[in-house]
């Protein structure tokens, strides 16, 4: 066995060399400082292998561990979103990769498995979600049936695959609750060759990514046919927006204290400016800053996997009259310059560091219209009814048609008839009505957004009564909704068949909550009913119920009764020879033992 | 009888008892998570001076002309500051009056929340006395440039500056839940541009103060929701327990610095505090955040001494975080409690029995008049009792009860046919004429409130006599109608005010025990002759009862209400038929729907017997 072992290690080496041919690596980071003292940091890891490779489980690039999972649940293409935090559309502008790589709050999964039918496919479902919550250690396995949709218009496979094809089922879904951290980072970085070590990957540090104002993490598999020649396509995702004050704040002194009276910048300009009267003046320029400062340390030289000829690691989108130090200076080589954006290439062994002095630059940063804005909130108080507010915004002077889609959970339950949309005309509507504690509601509008208008779109809603058992442990937050996915659909023009995507924030929905300390309340007066009634039926069965004379009389009480007979008798003859000239007074103290003795 | 004296006696002596030791009990905080004063706080240092250039900014927008300039000043703070701002005019038509003004609010997003919550931090422009709020809106300004550099807020923070302390925040929390966007006749608020989570808490500062600067002595926790909604004890005590324990700043209750917690000054308290949520009226700006069963209080400074906005500020930072901390919505502690001093309560179960007592004695005196009104004979009111005693006397009958033989007189044996129609409809006309000096107090204009109030004052005590003489006269009511009239009506306010004493004790209590005579309410007997040995008992207790009844009076006792504050009473009508319209406020629907009827009732049967005619009735049962 021994040998067999040994011949097999160097054929299988033969093997993955062979199949190397096509098996690439690639891997980058985009930095772009944003207004308001943001920068918007956007890590890319592609890997890809051919299919024929993947089907005989040759692994090189491609995790195995993620393959391997994939191949078991006949999963053909997957998207799999951590998010956390918000996009400020407002002041950092449009989305980054058009909002495709992003999720809703929480962790968001959606995959095209093959399989015969439905009923197989939910069971590929089950257990793929199950093996990446293993995985990821994210809680993936609470995506149950009730969490599960088959979206229809809002999702187009990125990969060559038929989406018409009878075998393929499409199923989402979302955890808006699920807390994103460290833990859900780890496991992307191994799935990475240079696991997190080297490259630009060794940038990502929890700490760092984990206090970021918005952060996403994507993994996205996907088959891509040239011809013949297929092969499969990994793609990981990691894009943040830092505050780079926050984020430069010396590591061990975290705190946001007040800074000293020095170091704020007064407004000399207002007339009661004085030693202890200082208006604050916004810094103006480009702020200061610097790659190990923001993300905690260097980069730690290149990713030596896959071809690193016309590599590109690390681009800065910055305009061109904006210093960039590197140090080391020869740690880097300038691939490109433009007017707005540098591109450089690590060397591999060497630590590097970008800084960035602050500067005051001429002209004002550009911004960049979003597509569209939309927000949810929920309207209503009180525990049963509620209300759904949408509100989309067409900033630009053309039409759009966009897809709207909603995935509720069963326990809140929409009246459709109360659906009502100004602003705007709806295409076409697909409306899967939710089954108590089987299946949610799903929600999907095409709609034609008008030039510059603003859609609003609202309906009525009933809260359910839960079971006490379906309560989670902290039951007074209230339920996490989540998002409401928006697609922009791509103008005819383009050949892009994706278009964009942007969601909204998840809600949180207050459900008539039973007081659970009453439970214990009703066990213990339930509980002492039972033992009061299961005690007198008790008595009452086995019981025999006599006069007191027809009782034997137990013989330790006939022993004690002597006893006290023999002491009282002791002592009333102690009584009667001290009293013995007062008969009449022994007469009265027998009169009423008489009597009692009578009525017995 | 007796039996409801000793109820309402009961009741009183109850309450009484209540801020003894025995009776109350130490608060505590309830829920875990909340750890008030467990953080250190950094609120000061640098934060001190741009604190008093916004106190400058402030206070020069507070001496520019239009309401325009000050709204936009904050709103280009809020922005420069970096929160995002936006703005919310509304307008209410009141009692012919506007109220206008535009809030002005700013979100920060909490940097890894995710949007599904909120804190409200607020500094009403104009404060609950109508001040301007020039060291608190600095001081929430300053406070929200430091918590935008903090990255540990797990919830968004509102801050808001309404433009005054009562109908600003109700505009605001209304919109906030679009019950009330579409313009009505009376109320017309805009939608609000920007929203966030579900509100979790609300903190409102009231710190009028210029930019002399003053220091303070306490810090007064004002907690009353509109209608009597309290918020959840838990975050009250974590106010107290910051202030005190973790800054060292006294805190006080309904403005009581002195408090020597002395049984005088605990029974104080509790008369304040139930006197103000009787009311039921606004009493800041965090009032109106109650209905929403969003938590809320606000900390005004009071008294002279040495602590300075900093303090006030870290006390803020410190409440904040405490609340940051919350995984679930205030729900753990008491939302029931009447408040004895800052460490003190009476939680439900001790408190709930008094309302309950004096409630019931309506109950048990209806019950009483009921069994009475179902014994004969028939009688029509104010006849000379001689000829009802001579009809005794002519049917009676002998009981055997074992060797004993007894004379009854027949009438009393037998159970007579109660003829309830008439009754039953004047207890419901009485209670729909209630609704006119309702709708007239609630809707009339400004100029004319306080004479229709005197109108409605006096054809309140008129209605009475010409009803009873409606009713005795032309419909021929017998005393067993007039039993079961005033029955119908006890046991109406009986149930009404148990049932209203579980959502506010403090004005069950108050019309319970304000209405009590009614239920001793006998009709007057002054026809008798002058030899009936109780002649002289009847026309003290005659004399007793109306007078009684007629200071008992719901005009009198708005009245009295307005002399006791010291207000005009027009200022009053007025002030209530702002808090009817624009807050929701419900205890003028108690007073002029439960009590009015009652009263007026009790009136019917009070005079029912006084004839003044003195010709015996033709027709006699």
């Amino acid at each position: 066995m021994k040998l067999a072992t040994l011949l097999a290690l160097p054929a299988s080496l033969a093997a993955t060399v062979l199949a190397s041919a096509s098996d690439t690596y690639s891997e980058h980071l985009h930095l772009k400082p944003l207004p308001n003292g943001a920068l918007y940091a956007g890590f890319n890891f592609t890997a890809s292998t051919p299919l024929t490779a993947y089907e005989s489980q040759h692994f090189r690039f491609f995790p195995r561990s993620l393959g391997q999972i994939l191949q078991f649940t006949h999963t053909s293409e997957l998207h799999l979103r951590f998010a956390l935090g918000r996009w400020d559309e407002e002041s950092w502008g449009n989305r980054p990769r058009n909002g495709r790589r992003e999720g809703g709050t929480g962790v968001e999964l959606w995959a095209w498995l093959e399989a015969q039918d439905q009923k197989e496919a939910e069971e590929r479902w089950s257990g793929l979600v199950n093996s990446l919550s293993g995985l990821f250690c994210a809680s993936l396995n609470f995506i149950d049936q009730t969490k599960t949709i088959t979206p229809i218009l809002s999702f187009a496979p990125e990969g060559t695959l038929d989406p018409e094809q009878a075998n393929l089922h499409l199923m989402h879904g979302m955890l808006p609750h699920e807390v994103v951290c460290t833990e859900n980072l780890t496991p992307l970085l191994k799935l990475l060759p240079c696991k997190g070590k080297a490259g630009v990957s060794s940038l990502l540090d929890g700490h760092k990514v984990f206090d970021a104002s918005w952060q996403t993490m994507a993994i996205d598999v996907r088959p891509v046919c040239k011809g013949q020649e297929c092969e499969l396509e990994i793609d990981q995702t990691v894009d943040m927006v830092l505050d780079v004050e926050r984020s430069m704040r010396p590591r061990d002194n975290p705190i946001p204290r007040p800074p000293p009276v020095e170091d704020v910048i007064c407004d000399e300009a207002k007339g009661y400016n004085a030693h202890d009267t200082c208006y604050p003046k916004r810094r103006e320029g480009e702020m200061e800053w610097g790659l190990s400062r923001i993300f905690g340390r260097p980069v730690q030289g290149s990713c030596p996997a896959g071809s690193r000829e016309n590599a590109v690691d690390i681009v800065v989108e910055i305009p061109q009259e904006r210093i960039v130090d590197a140090v080391p200076e020869d740690a880097l080589d300038t691939v490109s310059t433009t007017d707005s954006q540098r591109s450089y290439r690590l060397k591999e062994g060497q630590e590097l560091d970008l800084r960035l002095p602050h500067q005051i630059l001429d002209q004002a940063q550009e911004h960049r219209q979003t597509l569209l804005h939309a927000h949810r909130q929920m309207t209503g108080y009180g525990q049963e009814r509620g209300g759904m507010h949408i509100v989309i915004t067409n900033p630009h002077p053309h039409s759009q048609r966009v897809v709207y889609l909603e995935s509720l959970p069963w326990f809140l339950r929409p009246y459709m008839h109360t659906l009502a949309i100004s602003g705007a005309t709806i295409e076409n509507m697909y409306y899967t009505p939710a089954i108590d504690r089987q299946k949610g509601t799903q929600l999907e509008i095409l709609l034609e957004v008008p030039a510059s208008s603003t859609v609003e779109m609202t309906y009525e809603f009933e809260k359910a009564i839960l079971r006490y058992t379906e309560y989670p442990p902290d039951a007074n937050r209230g339920f996490d909704i989540p998002p409401a996915i928006v697609r922009i659909l791509p103008s005819n023009a383009s050949s892009d068949d994706q278009g964009s995507y942007l969601r909204t924030t998840s809600l949180l929905l207050p459900l008539p909550t039973p007081d659970f300390s009453m439970p214990y309340n009703v066990i213990i007066l339930t509980s002492t009913v039972i033992a009061l009634g299961f005690g007198s039926i008790f008595n009452l069965l086995i019981r025999r119920f006599v006069l007191v004379e027809e009782a034997p009389k137990s013989p330790l009480a006939v022993m004690i009764q002597n006893l006290v007979k023999k002491v009282k008798g002791a002592k009333s003859d102690k009584k009667v020879e001290a009293a013995k000239d007062s008969s009449s007074a022994s007469i009265l103290k027998d009169t009423p033992n008489g009597e009692v003795r009578q009525r017995a | 009888m007796g039996l409801s004296l000793i109820c309402i006696l009961v009741g009183i002596s109850w309450l009484l008892l209540l801020p003894l030791n025995e009776y109350s009990r130490q608060t505590y905080i309830s829920e875990n998570a909340i750890l008030p004063g467990q953080v250190h706080t950094y609120f000061g240092g640098s934060e001190h001076n741009v604190f008093r250039a916004y106190r400058q900014e402030v206070w020069s927008l507070g001496h520019r002309k239009s309401e325009e300039e000050v709204t936009d000043g904050l709103y280009d703070l809020l922005q420069e500051i970096g929160l995002r701002p936006a703005r919310q005019p509304y307008s209410f038509q009141v009692a012919g009056e506007t109220i206008e003004g535009t809030n002005v609010y700013g979100l920060l997003q909490g940097p890894r929340a995710d949007a599904t919550e909120a804190m409200v931090l607020m500094a009403a422009w104009r404060n609950f006395d109508g001040e301007v709020n020039y060291s608190a809106v600095a001081l929430v300004l300053t406070l929200a440039r430091y918590f935008k550099r903090w990255s540990v807020w797990s919830k968004d923070i509102l801050v808001l500056f309404p433009a005054n302390s009562t109908y600003g925040p109700e505009a605001w929390v209304s919109a906030y839940h679009s019950t009330s966007t579409i313009p009505s006749a009376s109320r017309n608020i805009s939608a609000l541009p920007v929203k966030a989570g579900a509100l979790q808490g609300a903190i409102a500062l009231d710190y009028p103060v210029g930019p002399w600067g003053k220091r303070f002595d306490k810090l007064d926790v004002l907690y009353d929701g509109v209608n009597g909604a309290l918020p959840n004890l838990d975050l009250l005590n974590t106010a107290v327990s910051v202030a005190s324990s973790q800054m060292g700043i006294g805190c006080s209750l309904h403005g009581m610095i002195d408090h020597s917690d002395s049984y005088q000054d605990r029974l104080k308290c509790l008369a304040k505090g139930v006197m103000s949520q009787a009311a039921g009226h606004a009493t800041g700006p965090h009032s109106a955040f109650m209905p929403y069963h969003i938590d809320a209080i606000t900390l005004k400074t009071v008294g002279d001494g040495w602590h300075d906005e900093m303090s006030l500020g870290r006390v803020t930072e410190s409440m904040f975080r405490s609340i940051n901390n919350l995984l679930e919505k205030f729900h753990q502690s008491f939302f029931f409690y009447i408040l004895l001093n800052t460490h003190r309560f009476v939680s439900i179960g001790s408190y709930l029995p008094a309302a309950m007592l004096v409630a019931g004695s309506f109950t048990i005196n209806a019950l009483a008049l009921w069994v009475l009104s179902g014994r004969g004979p028939v009688e029509s009111p104010g006849k000379p009792k001689s000829t009802s005693e001579k009809l005794k006397e002519k049917a009676l009958v002998a009981v055997n009860d074992g060797k004993d033989v007894m004379l009854v007189p027949k009438a009393e044996l037998e159970v007579i046919e109660r003829k309830m129609f008439l009754p039953a409809i004047v207890v419901l006309g009485v209670h729909l004429i209630s609704l006119v000096p309702l709708y007239v107090l609630t809707h009339k204009e400004k100029s004319g409130i306080t004479f229709a109030f005197a109108a409605l004052a006096i054809s309140s005590y008129l209605l009475p006599i010409y009803l009873s003489g409606v009713l005795v006269r032309v419909w021929d009511a017998s005393v067993q109608q007039l039993q079961m009239l005033q029955s119908f009506s006890l046991l109406f306010v009986g149930a009404t005010l148990s049932t209203w004493a579980t959502i506010n004790f403090s004005l069950a209590l108050i019309v319970g025990l304000l209405a009590s005579p009614l239920s001793f309410i006998r009709p007057i007997t002054l026809g008798t002759s002058p030899t009936e040995p109780n002649a002289l008992l009847n026309i003290v207790h005659a004399v007793a009862t109306s007078f009684v009844w007629l200071i008992t009076s719901p005009p009198l006792a708005l009245f009295a209400l307005s002399w006791y504050l010291g207000k005009d009473i027009t200022w009053m009508l007025v002030e209530i038929a702002k808090g009817w319209a624009a807050q929701g406020v419900w205890s003028i629907l108690v007073i002029w729907s439960v009590w009015w009827p009652a009263w007026v009732l009790g009136g019917i049967v009070l005079v029912s017997s006084i004839r003044f005619d003195r010709v015996p009735p033709a027709f006699d049962m």
